[in-house]
């Protein structure tokens, strides 16, 4: 009886032993023919009744090892079975990668709405005589914060929600340290902008975690807190209307002093009151100032010798007023229908 | 900064309305974020006599009350059960409104008409730190003596305004009611009116009897001041001070407590009161802890702490985290007869590291890690010893401890006057320079040409020249600002880098390819690599980790831009868009070694996606177009990366060097993207790439010669790669300017395993017009190379 359990497993797996000439369902019918109703071992169960009480229970746990072992030679043969099927798949598919090219272009694309915006404002200061030079993403924190003037364990510290990769390394949460980079390379004349990805721990409904800013830094001789509202009525009239106006209201940033925050007229009721400016005619677009001297030391400038100024803003707040975009999600969801309406 | 108006007024006079005020507050630099009106949510509430009470006529439970209201006498049905008559009480009257939003109408109750209602504290939102008997239940009982027909608010306390007022972080002085007051006054031009704060000592006894401190640590502690006040009686605060505390958020406790909390909200130094009896020795010790000592503060949670922690001492036990949180055995309880209070300046930096370390936030914490000031440290051991005797709460013993280490910093700021219009680019009169100087408390002198500034002490932030010049302009007003566009810089040349150049240039190639651009985040979770079915040891598993990610999906910053592409293509087709076709430029990031020592290499890449329109064919197209604007010819080998299909894939070959490569998405890799569409794309290093680029461009004479056309059928074994046979027929013919596959065959017509391959060939020469011989020799010869090569059959 043993060996005839025995011999019946054997027979299964050599019939599923070679699969290379077998199709899937050819397999499954050996399956069938093995595990089924009217398989052997099936029978075998119903002629439990014909042998000895005291020996049933040992023949059926025997009949089921049997079982286990046939369904196990299965399960392994199915997966080679898949794993041959798709390789049969892909054989099949494969194509002569030499061939030539189509070239049917099916309409013209779209840039990102912030790389819309951001070239838009980079040609405004360019024409100003302002160099676009990018920084990297991860930063020191020397960079990102110590240069800036805000040291270890400063209040200042809590404006921004910090990513940290280790004590000492981070994900820039502004475009700013670029300005140190670049001071503590060139002496000026410095007329430089700065756009790119910053991060901060933040997410929810009007925040996301990463997102983009362009930042601009002027240091010279003469350079005046008129010079900057100058400048940025210049870049807000080129990038909005030429009746926007600029108006400056008293904040703070440790790497500038005095520092502003930026309001523009509403771009979309032009200084009425709107539902977008909740009533007020302004809207608040950037934050600016004149560049902390110790920003300059740190660098290596003389503060005595040289002022300068410093602006930033966020490009997707930018593109939301420019388009009316509603929601800041939309900008890194990238549906194809949201892509296409920018030009 | 949530500051009540009428506390405001305690220290300057404020006669415009709050919506004036807090505009002026906004061109000072002081952003009001939100104006509460206390009472907004109540109307048409007055007080009402109770004159006459009545058994209803139909209802057991009910009762008919006259109310004289002052001008009217009003009929209301109540079910109160605690009014009697003479009781004056709050009276919502027809056509009321209750902070939950209920309008008050009248109408009859079981047939006898009510004219309103009788309100309980509840009902106005009240409880007992506005008015007493506010928690009872039942109608709100109002002082005998309050006059009828009064609006309910003022009676309340509601009659008053909530500003929160944003305060930057360079301004700890202004987190305090005291410190808006200064600057109130500054935009109203008044004077800011700072009481003595004087009261009176039993100069019999001194508080050496009581207390000794030893400050062992003075670089974390410059100041340290203890004040007692003995036979006290712990008690409910004043309505008054209740009152105020309830409209900035806290909750009257009891009056030793509240003076601390109120003197926190008034004063902004935080400040801690100590049962008298729980000092053990008599003794308090500030000092360092030591390492792996332990406290359990007022939360009842055991903390250790280290040799960086400084905590307040008796002579056997640390009793409270200096600063953070006192402890939990020393605190004022019903039974405390004697207080010792303490008014300190601790080191905001170690206060800041600690309370992090150690995972507790107070207001204490909070506020000390802002800042605080030794002169308001000063003023607010004076305020609690004066406000313990003005509301009786004990005695208070003469003499006070004070050990201070700190030197009073150097509080004079001189500098060149021109410099005021070296940076702000106008000119502000000296005079008004002086009178603006001095509203902000800072007396300046003008002299030889010099601008020599005393700075008060509560003004740590002032620093320097520029600081003061920002002090000027602020009051000044921004609105003096004449825009300039920098009429005396130096000239530059704008631009950008050539790296920038190159990208901005191949964006708009794939646009004109018809590619839309997307922008994905700058990290992803592990498992967007796990999907692609990359080897362990490959170089895109070795990941940068975020400390503090936001999520396990977002705790890497990227390896690859595919996993970003792959969310993106199969996000629009779950969303039912036929079809889209989209690249991406963006930085990978390259740690040098894990975990980073130094800044990782940022690598720039593009990567480029599509579906629903377009097959191998179409990306190879776009590929070899984009290179080709740059000067490069795209080569092809078959690609093994495991996320792509091993017969519908490449590696992008330029000069010999991969850069890339582009294919079919693998299915095993589109299964686990959830991607239903077929799908392609390409993933280059873009920083590889471009250091092949070519950008000289040399003019090529237009040939003067025409060309010849000839075609030519071979039969091949399929798996000749076409790119290989048209390669062979170009080797060593200058004349042959082109050849181009036009078709493919296999079928009936060619035996199986073969293919035939059709190829058209243009000849020129740029001397001459080529001849049928010249032609016909050069067609053996590309045959002969073939038959050689391939083992070609002329078909």
């Amino acid at each position: 009886m043993n060996d005839k359990i025995r011999e019946l497993v054997e027979n299964c797996k050599s019939r599923i032993s070679d699969l290379s000439n077998m199709a899937a369902a050819e397999l499954q019918k050996i399956k069938s023919e093995s595990l089924g109703k009217n398989s052997e071992l099936t029978n075998l169960l119903k002629s439990m009744r014909d042998i000895p009480a005291e020996e049933r229970p040992r023949f059926g746990q025997m009949v089921n090892e049997a079982r286990k072992l046939i369904e196990e030679a299965f399960a392994d043969a199915e997966r080679k079975m898949k794993e041959k099927t798709l390789r049969d798949k892909l054989e099949k598919e494969r194509v002569d990668i030499t061939l030539p090219c189509d070239n049917a272009v099916q309409g013209r694309g779209h840039l990102h709405p912030i790389t819309l915006v951001a070239d838009e404002i980079m040609d405004i200061f360019k024409g100003l005589g302002f160099e676009v030079l990018e920084g990297p993403e991860i930063e020191t924190d020397y960079y990102c914060f110590e240069a800036l003037n805000i040291p270890k364990n400063h209040p200042a510290r809590d404006m921004q929600d910090t990513f940290y990769i280790t004590d000492n390394i981070l994900l820039r949460t502004h475009t700013s340290p670029n300005q140190v980079r670049v001071m503590e390379k060139k002496q000026p004349p410095i007329k430089m902008l700065c756009p790119g990805k910053v991060y901060r721990s933040d997410d929810d409904a009007s925040h996301s975690p990463m997102f983009h800013q362009i930042e601009g830094l002027v240091v010279d001789k003469h350079i005046t807190l008129c010079d900057l509202q100058g400048t940025l009525e210049a870049f807000a009239q080129a990038l909005f209307d030429e009746k926007t106006k600029t108006r400056f209201r008293p904040s703070f940033f440790p790497f500038t002093e005095p520092s502003v925050e930026v309001d523009l007229t509403c771009s979309n009721c032009g200084g009425k009151g709107c539902k977008l400016c909740k009533g007020t005619g302004w809207i608040e677009v950037l934050g600016a100032g004149m560049v902390h001297p110790k920003v300059l030391e740190n660098c290596g400038i003389s503060s005595e010798k040289y002022t300068g100024y410093a602006f930033g803003m966020g490009l997707e707040r930018i593109a939301m007023i420019k388009y009316g975009i509603p929601n800041i999600k939309l900008f890194f969801e990238n549906d194809a229908r949201f892509l296409k309406q920018f030009r | 900064m949530k500051a009540l108006l009428s506390w405001l007024k305690d220290f300057v006079d404020i006669d415009i309305d709050v919506n004036t005020l807090c505009d002026k507050l906004v061109s000072i630099g002081f952003e009001v974020e939100d104006v509460e009106y206390r009472g907004k949510n109540i109307e048409n509430v007055v007080t009402g006599k109770i004159l006459k009470i009545e058994k209803h006529p139909d209802a057991d439970k009910l009762v008919v009350c006259d109310i004289d209201v002052g001008d009217e006498t009003l009929q209301i049905v109540t079910g109160a059960n605690n009014i009697k008559e003479g009781d004056v009480v709050p009276v919502a009257k027809h056509g009321a409104r209750l902070p939950d939003g209920t309008v008050i109408k009248k109408g009859k109750l079981r047939g006898v008409e009510s004219n309103g209602m009788l309100c309980s504290g509840e009902e106005l939102g009240v409880t007992e730190d506005d008015y007493p008997g506010a928690s009872v239940y039942g109608i709100l009982i109002l002082d005998a003596a309050t006059p009828l027909g009064m609006d309910i608010k003022p009676v309340l306390g509601l009659d008053d305004y909530v500003l929160d007022i944003g305060v930057t972080s360079n301004r700890p002085d202004c987190q305090s009611i005291l410190g808006i007051a200064r600057e109130v006054a500054v935009a109203l031009g008044k004077k800011v009116k700072i009481p003595e704060f004087s009261y009176t000592s039993d100069s019999s006894d001194d508080i050496g009897n009581y207390v000794s401190a030893d400050v062992q640590a003075p670089d974390l502690c410059p100041v340290y001041l203890m004040g007692a006040v003995k036979n006290v009686k712990i008690a409910p605060s004043p309505l008054w001070m209740r009152r105020r505390l309830r409209a900035v958020g806290l909750r009257g406790i009891s009056n030793m407590v509240d003076i601390t909390n109120y003197i926190l909200w008034e004063l902004g130094q935080p400040m801690h009161a100590f049962d008298y009896k729980d000092i053990r020795d008599k003794s308090i010790i500030v000092r360092r802890a030591k390492d792996g000592e332990t406290i359990i503060p007022l939360d009842n949670k055991t903390y250790t702490l280290d040799n960086d922690v400084l905590v307040i001492a008796d002579k056997e036990r640390a009793v409270g985290l200096a600063g953070i949180m006192g402890g939990s055995n020393s605190g004022i309880k019903d039974d405390t007869t004697m207080v010792v209070f303490e008014a300190a300046k601790f080191s905001r930096e170690n206060i800041r590291k600690n309370s992090r370390k150690l995972g507790i936030r107070s207001d204490s914490s909070a506020r000390f890690e802002k800042g605080v000031n030794s002169f308001t440290t000063r003023l607010a051991l004076k305020r609690a010893m004066q406000l313990s005797q003005q509301m009786g709460c004990g005695v208070c013993v003469g003499g006070m401890i004070d050990i201070t280490s700190e030197t009073a910093h150097a509080d004079t700021i001189a500098f060149r006057f021109s410099k005021i219009k070296r940076l702000l680019g106008i000119s502000v009169p000296k005079a008004k320079v002086i009178a603006i100087l001095d509203t902000l408390g800072i007396h300046a002198k003008a002299e030889d040409g010099m601008l020599v500034c005393d700075v008060p002490e509560y003004r740590d932030d002032l620093e320097r020249d520029c600081d003061i010049i920002e002090e000027i302009i602020r009051v000044y007003g921004y609105d003096h600002i004449k825009p300039t566009l920098l009429e005396n810089a130096s000239i530059t040349h704008g631009g950008r880098t050539k790296e920038k150049i190159y990208v901005d240039k191949a964006k708009n190639i794939l646009v004109g390819l018809g590619c839309d651009e997307i922008i994905t985040y700058g990290f992803f979770g592990k498992s967007s690599v796990d999907k692609l079915g990359v080897s362990a040891d490959d170089e895109m598993y070795r990941l940068i980790r975020i400390k503090n990610p936001l999520g396990e999906e977002v705790s890497c910053m990227r390896s690859t831009l595919i996993p970003g592409m792959l969310n993106t293509l199969s996000l629009n087709q779950s969303r039912a868009n036929r079809a889209a076709c989209l690249f991406e430029f963006g930085k990978v990031f390259k740690p040098m070694s894990i975990p980073l020592e130094d800044l990782p290499y940022e690598n720039e890449r593009l990567c480029v996606g599509f579906y629903g329109g377009g097959n191998f064919f179409r990306l190879k197209g776009i590929i070899t177009a984009l290179l080709g604007e740059f000067g490069c010819d795209l080569e092809v080998k078959r690609s093994d990366r495991p996320y792509l299909h091993p017969g519908v894939s490449a590696d992008i070959v330029v000069d010999g060097e991969v850069v890339g490569c582009f294919g079919a998405v693998h299915p095993n890799a589109a299964e686990k993207y959830q991607l239903t569409e077929e799908t392609f794309i390409a993933d280059i290093d873009f920083d590889r790439l471009s250091a092949h680029f070519n950008e000289t461009v040399k003019f090529k004479a237009i040939p003067k010669f025409p060309a010849v056309e000839r075609d030519l059928s071979v039969v091949v074994d399929e798996s000749v790669p076409v790119g290989e046979l048209i390669a062979a027929a170009k080797q060593n013919i200058p004349v042959l300017e082109e050849v181009s596959l036009f078709d493919i065959y296999q079928g009936n017509q060619v035996e199986k395993g073969k293919k035939s391959v059709s190829l058209s060939f243009r000849f020129r020469s740029e001397s001459k017009t080529l001849t049928d011989d010249e032609i016909e020799k050069h067609m053996k010869k590309i045959l002969g190379a073939l038959q050689h090569g391939f083992d070609a059959k002329l078909r």
